[in-house]
This record gives structure tokens, C-alpha cells and sequence, in this order.
């Protein structure tokens, strides 16, 4: 984990959260620069598993080594899942199907954080 | 997912598995995901630490997984099979809840319902009452002449 590319995560997955809320209040599906936002943040979020992944192939041991990994893995997921379930239904409903997606990979980025201790 | 335009359960007003439904399942999924991803981390690798808790992620793990399937299918049946495992989710958040304030030794590691799901914005607590809130709004209001036997 990198911290400054861990807060941009955050911050990146946070507009996606705001933006889904307000296309929904407005009423509209997602437009095509708030799914194609999606798709970057999901790039960010992947190159930040893939960094972390190398470190510790490299030799970090952080304390929770398989939570961890779970969560690297995991947090990868999360947006194309959510993309492709937003897309079969299109309404006000799918910018928030992608909220919730970008809300998990932001609490899971803060999780990832405060697992990245080395171990004892 | 193909078959948006058939009518599982008599009525497109009823549906569990479009509008406001789709959000509900997303966050079963990653609910389901959490869930059974921490069981899977922890029972084989710490079972002895605190068996109660890690076995109760797996449950709450699964049921999130049959809530998930359930509400995503969207026939009659398998919203019969989501209303119990709703209940049962609620039933568990409110016991794992108040047990883990109770006596909190016998949880000395968390589990999704522990403190009423405190480690997740108590979203634990809310998702079931949700659920059974969205099964009641979609529910079928009146018999209606069934095309295909379910």
C-alpha cells in the first residue's frame, strides 16, 4: 500500500459515491462520463491491488496476511460487478448501485490502511 | 438476467428484482462477499481463537448468499426462501447483537453482527428490515392467474 495513492482511491471512490446520489435524485440513469469515471476509478483501485500484491511477493508481511489479500482481491470486484448490474436495468437505481459499489471500495481502502502493518 | 420481460411473479409491479430491488441486492452481494470471505480467511485458520464467532460469519455468510440469489431470481418461491432467510438474518443481527453486549467475552473476536454490525455502519441492522420492508412492498397483493406453475 501507498498512502497518497490509498487517499486518492478514497477521494476518487468518494466523488463516485456523490455522483451516483445526485444522478439519482435527478432522476436519471448514469451518463456515460459517470460510467466511464467508474471505469477509472476501478483502474486506480486496481493498480493500487497490484502495487500492494508486489510488495508483499517482494517480501512485506503485513500482521493479517490472508484478510488482507482477501481484501486486495476483493476490492477489484466490486466496480465491474456493480457496472454490469447497473447496465441491464437502466434508471435512477443503477447510479446508485454504483454508489454503494464505490462506498465499499472506499471503506475497504481505510480497512487496507490500518491492515498494512508488518507483523510482529 | 436475460429474462427481464417475463413476469415470475404475475405482475411487473411486483417485482423484487428491479428498481429500488436492484440496490438491495447489490448490497446483499457485497454483504454476502464480506461475510464469507472473512469466514472462509478465519475458520480454517483460527478456529480455536473463538469458534462461536467464526462460525456464526460462516452462517451469516450463507444467508447473505441465499438473500442475495433469492431476491435476484425473483420467482414465488424463491421469495419464500428470501422472507425466511430475512427473518433469520434479523433474528440473528438482534441475538448477536445483544449477546455480544451481554456478554461480550463470549465474542472476543467480531463478527458481522457483532454490536448489531457496528464494524459496518450497523448496515446489518438495517438490511433486513429493508429486505422485509421490499418484500411486503412487492408483494402480491391478490392471486393472479398464474401462466406458468410454479
Amino acid at each position: 500500500m501507498i498512502d497518497a495513492l490509498a487517499y486518492a482511491v478514497v477521494a476518487l471512490a468518494g466523488v463516485a459515491v456523490i455522483w451516483g446520489i445526485v444522478t439519482a435524485i435527478a432522476n436519471k440513469p448514469p451518463g456515460k462520463a459517470q460510467l466511464l469515471y467508474a471505469a477509472g476509478v476501478e483502474a486506480v483501485t486496481l493498480v493500487q491491488s497490484i502495487i500492494a500484491v508486489a510488495k508483499i511477493i517482494g517480501g512485506f508481511r503485513p500482521a493479517e496476511l490472508a484478510t488482507t489479500i482477501g481484501y486486495l482481491i476483493g476490492i477489484v470486484i466490486l466496480i465491474p460487478i456493480a457496472w454490469m448490474w447497473a447496465n441491464v436495468e437502466r434508471n435512477r437505481f443503477s447510479g446508485i448501485v454504483l454508489s454503494v459499489a464505490a462506498l465499499a471500495v472506499l471503506a475497504m481502502t481505510l480497512r487496507l490502511l490500518m491492515l498494512w502493518i508488518p507483523a510482529g | 438476467m436475460t429474462d427481464l420481460q417475463a413476469e415470475p411473479t404475475g405482475s411487473a409491479g411486483r417485482r423484487t428484482s428491479t428498481g429500488a430491488g436492484r440496490v438491495l441486492i447489490a448490497v446483499y452481494g457485497i454483504f454476502a462477499l464480506a461475510a464469507t470471505a472473512r469466514a472462509s480467511v478465519q475458520l480454517p485458520t483460527r478456529y480455536d481463537e473463538a469458534p462461536l464467532a467464526y462460525l456464526l460469519s460462516a452462517v451469516a455468510g450463507l444467508i447473505y448468499i441465499v438473500a442475495t440469489i433469492t431476491l435476484a431470481r425473483d420467482t414465488r418461491a424463491s421469495r419464500r426462501v428470501a422472507l425466511i432467510a430475512i427473518i433469520i438474518e434479523l433474528i440473528g443481527v438482534v441475538t448477536v447483537g445483544t449477546l455480544s453486549v451481554v456478554f461480550p467475552e463470549a465474542f472476543p473476536r467480531a463478527t458481522v453482527w457483532s454490536l448489531y454490525g457496528i464494524g459496518y455502519g450497523f448496515v446489518p441492522l438495517v438490511l433486513p428490515i429493508l429486505g422485509l420492508a421490499w418484500l411486503w412492498h412487492t408483494r402480491p397483493d391478490a392471486p393472479s392467474p398464474e401462466s406458468v406453475a410454479s
